[in-house]
C-alpha cells in the first residue's frame, strides 16, 4: 500500500519538536476514540437505566393481570396482544423466509436467485411505514378486514421475511459442501438432504434468525400502528375486524398523556419491549459467538 | 440428531398454534352472544371523558365492552365512516361534502365543551392575559411575533409582558380542537377566513419557531416544555394544563368583552344556539352572540354510522349512547373535565337520532 | 426429473417476497396516480401542504376534483428528511470511526466481545424507546442548556436521535474491517516508526474506506426511513424550511404517521392518494441508498449478515 510512504518518516529520528507532537496527537487520538465509544455506549446505559428505573417503579402484580382501562390499568392485554402478533407474524414469516432461504442457498446461484436476493434487499430497506400505510389501504380498508389481527401478522410477516430468508441462506451456506456430496454419494434424495443434512447442520443459525425475526416483531410500530389498532381487552380469537392491543402503542401514545399514571405504564411497556428485545440479541450473539468464530 | 429435535420442537410448536387457534375460534362462537365489543376512537378532548363513562357504564353493562383511544376527531371522523371503529369522537362536525358522500353517517352532541387558549409565560400563569382573534390570528400566521407586541399590550394595560418571541404550539394531527379554534380565527378575522379557513386540519401559515403537537395531551406537554409558547387546549386537559403551568387565557367574545371560560360563559354560549340547532345537530357556537358568552365552546360529538354490521352492535351502541347523553351527562363525570350537560331540547334531538342506529 | 416438485415448491415460496415487494409498489403507483397528474411536479418543489377547505364544496381543478385550495408540496418534508439524516451522518461518523478504532486497537481482547457487544445493542433497541428516551431525557437537556428558545423539539434533536440509532451499524462494519487487515500492513508501518495512532489512522484506515462508506450508505437508508423515533421528537413542522439546527422540522415518514387520519377527512381523497405519493417518494429514495450501498461495497453487507 501507499500508506506506508505516505507516512515520511526519516529512520530513528532524534527526540524532536515533531516527534513529541505526534507523540501528543497519538494521546489525543486515542482519548478521542476512546471518547467516541463512551457516547456510543453512554446513552444505550442511559437508555436502559432510565427505563429500568422508572419502568420498574411502575411494576406491580396488576400490570400483569388486569387489562387496560383508558390511559390506567394493567398492561395484560397490551402483553397478549404482543405475543399474539408476534406469534402469527412468525407464523407466515417463518415457512416462506426459511423456504426462501433454502432456496437460496441451495439452488439460488442463477440469476432468478439473484433477482430474488437483490428484491428481497431492496424490501429490507422499505420503510417500515410504507409498509404499514399499504397494509392500511389494501388489507384494513379495501379489503375490508379492519384493525385486525391478521393486517398487523401479516405487515409484520412482510417485514421480517427477507431477515429471515437471508439469514437461512447464510447459516445453509456455512454448511460443507462434503456433507451434502456424501449424502447425495448415499443415494439421498433432493429433500431428505436439505432436511435431514443441511438443516440440521445450519440449526442454530437458522434458529438464530427466527429469533432476532422475533426481536425486531416484538420492538417495532410503525406497521401496527395503522393495522392492529388498540384494544383494552384481550384476544377474543377473532382474526378480522377485532382490534388489538400491544406493547409499542402503549409506549408511542401513553408517554403523550399529561398524567403521571399514563407515563408509569409506558416506561413499564418500554422495560418490558426493552427485555425481551435485550434478552433475545444478548442470547443469541453470545451464542453464535461461542458455537463459531471469536471476535 | 439436532434435525429431529428442530423439527420436532416446530411441529409441536405449530400443531400446538393450531389448537390454539382453533380452540379461539370455538371460543369466539360462543362468545359472541355473551359479549359486544365497541371501539371508540377520535377526539382527545373527549378522550378523559369516555375514561370515566366507560368503566360506569360497563359496571352496569357487563355484557359490553368498550375500547378508548384518543387519535384526534380527523381519525374520529375518518374511521367511524370506514366502520373501523362503532364511535367516532369529535369536538368537530362533519363537512357538508362529507355527510353527501356518507348519507348514513350521524352527528350525535354528547355534552357541551370549550377549548382554553393557554401560554407559558413565567411570572404571568395566574394573571388571566387578554387575547383577541385578531390577536391569536396575528400570532399564528407569524404577523405578531413578539410577546409585548403592540396589540397585546393594548389589550392587557398594566400587564408587564416580556420581550420575548412567542411559540405558537398548534395540532399535527386531525383534531376538533383545531376546527373550533380555526373558527372562532376565521368568524373574528376576515383575513384568516380568506387565507386559512377552518377545518379540522388547515394549512398552517409559515411561523419560525412554531410547533407541532399530537393531541390535546401532547399540547400541554410541548406548552409545559416551551417557555413564551401560546396552546389552544380542550377544557378537559384544563388540571393537567394548570398543573404544568400554563396560563390560561381571557378571550374577546363577539360582543367585546373579554371572558374567561367557566360554566357560565360556556352556558351562555351553548343557549346562543339551543333554539337553532337543526334535527341532524351539525351547528357551531363559536364565537356566539350574548354579553357573556364564551367564545370557542362547541357540542362534543359521537360520529356514528347508523347502519352497523350487526343488530347485536347496533342495540349495545344505542344503549351507551342512550345511557351517555342521560346518566352520563351527571356532573359526577361532567364537572371531572369541565364539561357542560346538554340542555333538555338538545337530549332529545340526540336520543332521536341514537333511534336511528340499526 | 423427480426432484423439481421440491425445487419448485422452494422456488415458488422465495418468490412471495419479490411478490410482496412488487405489490406495495404497484400499490403506490397505481393508487397515487391521480395525484401524481394532479400534484405535477411542484409536488416536490411546493413548500405548502394544505388539504384546503375541507368544510367548503370540492371544486374541479384541472380536471380533478379537490377541496377548494388543495395545494399539496412535499418540500418542506424532503428537505427535514435530508437534513436531518445528514445532520446524523455528520455526528455519527466520527463516533463510529472513533469507537470501532479503539473497540479494533485500544481494548484488551477478552474486554472486546463485551463492548463491541454493547455497541451491537444500540442498534437493536426499538425505535419507540429510542423516541420515548429523546423525550424524556434529550429534549429537557437541549431545550434548558442548548436551544436558545428553550425549545428542545427539533432538527438538532432528531439528528442526535438518529445518529445513535446509526452509528452500531457503521461501526460494527467498521469494527469487522478493521479486524481483518492483514497483520503485514500494520506490522510494516510500526517498522517505519509510526506511532500506534499513526498505523491505525494512516495504514489501516486507507484499507477499509471503501466497507466504511458502505457502513455509512447503509445508515443513511436506516436514517431517511426512520419513522417512531423521529416522529416523537422533531417537532412536526408544516409549510415552513428549517432555519436552524434548532426549528422544528417533519420527516416524510413521520409525517405520514401523524396525517393519515387528518388526509382521511378530504372526501374526495385526494389528500390520501398524495400521501401515497409521498410514500413513493420516501420509497425511491431509500432505494437508491440501498442501492447505491450494493454497488460501493457488497462486503458491508455480508459482514452484519454473518454475525447473525
Amino acid at each position: 500500500m501507499s500508506a506506508s510512504a505516505r507516512l515520511k518518516l526519516t529512520a530513528r529520528p532524534a527526540r524532536s519538536l515533531q516527534e513529541l507532537r505526534r507523540t501528543i496527537v497519538s494521546r489525543i487520538g486515542w482519548v478521542a476514540c476512546g471518547l467516541a465509544l463512551l457516547c456510543v455506549i453512554g446513552p444505550l446505559l442511559d437508555i436502559v437505566g432510565v427505563v429500568a428505573y422508572r419502568g420498574l417503579a411502575a411494576f406491580s402484580i396488576k400490570l400483569f393481570t388486569s387489562t387496560s382501562n383508558g390511559v390506567t390499568g394493567g398492561l395484560l392485554n397490551a402483553i397478549e396482544g404482543t405475543f399474539i402478533i408476534s406469534l402469527f407474524g412468525m407464523l407466515i414469516a417463518v415457512p416462506v423466509g426459511i423456504g426462501a432461504g433454502i432456496y437460496l442457498s441451495e439452488y439460488g446461484s442463477n440469476r432468478v436467485g439473484g433477482v430474488i436476493r437483490f428484491l428481497s434487499d431492496v424490501l429490507t430497506g422499505t420503510p417500515s411505514i410504507v409498509l404499514g400505510y399499504f397494509s392500511y389501504i389494501v388489507f384494513v380498508t379495501s379489503l375490508g378486514w379492519g384493525f385486525s389481527l391478521i393486517a398487523a401478522a401479516i405487515t409484520l410477516a412482510i417485514l421480517i421475511v427477507p431477515y429471515l430468508a437471508r439469514i437461512t441462506e447464510l447459516a445453509l451456506r456455512q454448511v460443507p459442501v462434503s456433507m451434502r456430496e456424501a449424502a447425495f454419494a448415499l443415494g439421498a434424495t433432493e429433500p431428505t438432504v436439505v432436511f435431514r443434512v443441511i438443516l440440521p447442520g445450519a440449526a442454530t443459525g437458522v434458529m438464530t434468525g427466527a429469533l432476532l425475526a422475533l426481536a425486531i416483531s416484538v420492538g417495532e410500530t410503525a406497521p401496527l400502528i395503522y393495522t392492529a389498532g388498540w384494544s383494552n381487552f384481550l384476544w377474543n380469537g377473532r382474526f378480522t375486524n377485532e382490534p388489538v392491543g400491544y406493547l409499542t402503542y402503549v409506549i408511542w401514545t401513553f408517554i403523550d398523556q399529561p398524567n403521571a399514571q399514563s407515563h408509569a405504564l409506558a416506561f413499564a411497556a418500554a422495560f418490558l419491549v426493552m427485555m425481551v428485545v435485550l434478552a433475545i440479541n444478548i442470547g443469541v450473539r453470545l451464542t453464535v459467538r461461542r458455537s463459531t468464530r471469536v471476535v | 440428531m439436532k434435525l429431529s429435535n428442530l423439527l420436532s420442537r416446530s411441529t409441536a410448536l405449530r400443531s400446538g398454534v393450531a389448537a390454539l387457534a382453533l380452540a379461539a375460534t370455538v371460543a369466539t362462537a360462543g362468545a359472541a352472544h355473551a359479549a359486544s365489543t365497541l371501539v371508540e376512537t377520535g377526539s382527545s378532548l373527549l378522550y378523559p371523558l369516555f375514561n370515566l363513562w366507560v368503566p360506569a357504564f360497563t359496571a352496569a353493562h357487563p355484557d359490553v365492552q368498550i375500547t378508548t383511544t384518543s387519535t384526534g376527531s380527523g381519525a374520529g371522523i375518518a374511521q367511524s365512516i370506514k366502520n373501523l371503529v362503532q364511535i367516532g369522537a369529535s369536538d368537530a362536525y362533519m363537512s357538508d361534502a362529507l355527510v353527501q358522500h356518507n348519507p348514513n353517517m350521524l352527528n350525535i352532541p354528547l355534552a357541551i365543551s370549550a377549548q382554553a387558549i393557554n401560554y407559558n409565560l413565567p411570572g404571568l400563569a395566574n394573571t388571566h392575559i387578554n387575547l383577541s382573534g385578531p390577536i391569536l390570528a396575528g400570532i399564528y400566521s407569524g404577523k405578531i411575533t413578539m410577546w409585548n407586541d403592540r396589540a397585546i399590550r393594548a389589550a392587557n394595560p398594566g400587564v408587564n409582558l416580556p420581550a420575548h418571541v412567542i411559540i405558537p404550539v398548534h395540532r399535527v394531527d386531525g383534531s376538533g380542537d383545531t376546527f373550533i379554534f380555526t373558527q372562532y380565527l376565521s368568524d373574528s378575522t376576515p383575513s384568516w377566513a380568506h387565507s386559512v379557513h377552518y377545518g379540522t386540519t388547515v394549512s398552517w401559515p409559515a411561523v419560525a419557531g412554531g410547533i407541532g403537537a399530537n393531541g390535546n395531551s401532547g399540547m400541554v406537554s410541548a406548552a409545559a416544555a416551551n417557555p413564551y409558547s401560546i396552546a389552544y387546549i380542550g377544557v378537559s386537559y384544563a388540571a393537567p394544563a394548570a398543573k404544568a403551568g400554563l396560563g390560561v387565557a381571557a378571550l374577546k367574545n363577539a360582543l367585546g368583552a373579554y371572558v374567561l371560560p367557566n360554566p357560565a360563559t360556556v352556558g351562555a354560549a351553548a343557549s346562543s344556539v339551543v333554539t337553532i340547532t337543526p334535527p341532524d345537530e351539525r351547528i357551531s357556537m363559536i364565537f356566539a352572540k350574548g354579553a357573556n358568552a364564551y367564545p370557542i365552546a362547541n357540542y362534543e360529538y359521537a360520529i356514528i354510522n347508523a347502519k352497523q354490521a350487526d343488530a347485536a352492535t347496533a342495540a349495545s351502541l344505542r344503549t351507551f349512547l342512550n345511557w351517555a347523553v342521560t346518566d352520563g351527562n351527571a356532573s359526577q363525570f361532567l364537572d371531572q373535565v369541565h364539561f357542560l350537560p346538554l340542555p333538555a331540547a338538545i337530549q332529545t334531538l340526540s336520543q332521536t337520532q341514537i333511534a336511528k342506529i340499526k | 426429473m423427480k426432484f423439481r416438485p421440491f425445487r419448485l415448491s422452494l422456488l415458488s415460496l422465495s418468490l412471495l417476497i419479490p411478490a410482496a415487494l412488487c405489490a406495495v409498489i404497484l400499490f403506490l403507483l397505481i393508487y397515487s396516480a391521480p395525484a401524481i397528474g394532479f400534484n405535477g411536479l411542484g409536488f416536490v418543489t411546493g413548500i405548502t401542504w394544505n388539504l384546503g377547505d375541507l368544510y367548503g364544496d370540492p371544486v374541479s381543478v384541472r380536471g380533478f376534483t379537490v377541496p377548494n385550495g388543495a395545494d399539496y408540496g412535499i418540500l418542506v418534508f424532503v428537505t427535514g428528511t435530508l437534513l436531518s439524516s445528514f445532520i446524523a451522518i455528520l455526528i455519527a461518523v466520527p463516533l463510529s470511526v472513533g469507537a470501532a478504532i479503539f473497540l479494533a486497537e485500544a481494548v484488551p481482547h477478552h474486554i472486546r466481545p463485551v463492548l463491541s457487544l454493547l455497541v451491537e445493542l444500540v442498534a437493536v433497541v426499538p425505535s419507540v424507546v429510542f423516541g420515548l428516551w429523546g423525550i424524556a431525557v434529550l429534549i429537557p437537556l437541549i431545550g434548558h442548556y442548548v436551544s436558545p428558545s428553550g425549545n428542545g423539539y427539533g432538527l438538532l434533536t432528531a439528528s442526535i436521535v438518529l445518529a445513535l440509532m446509526i452509528t452500531p451499524i457503521i461501526a460494527t462494519t467498521l469494527l469487522d474491517a478493521l479486524l481483518q487487515v492483514p497483520k503485514e500492513n500494520r506490522e510494516s508501518a510500526f517498522g517505519l516508526g509510526a506511532t500506534h495512532f499513526e498505523v491505525v489512522t494512516k495504514a489501516m484506515m486507507p484499507m477499509v474506506r471503501t466497507t466504511l462508506i458502505g457502513g455509512i450508505v447503509l445508515a443513511l437508508g436506516r436514517a431517511l426511513g426512520e419513522t417512531l423515533a423521529v416522529a416523537m421528537v422533531a417537532g412536526g413542522a408544516l409549510n415552513i424550511m428549517p432555519t436552524s439546527l434548532f426549528s422544528p422540522i417533519s420527516t416524510i415518514a413521520s409525517f405520514i404517521l401523524t396525517q393519515l387520519d387528518s388526509a382521511e377527512s378530504d372526501p374526495t381523497n385526494m389528500a390520501v392518494r398524495s400521501l401515497a405519493e409521498i410514500a413513493l417518494v420516501l420509497f425511491v429514495i431509500t432505494l437508491a441508498m440501498n442501492a447505491g450501498a450494493k454497488l460501493l461495497t457488497s462486503g458491508a453487507l455480508n459482514v452484519r449478515k454473518r454475525q447473525a
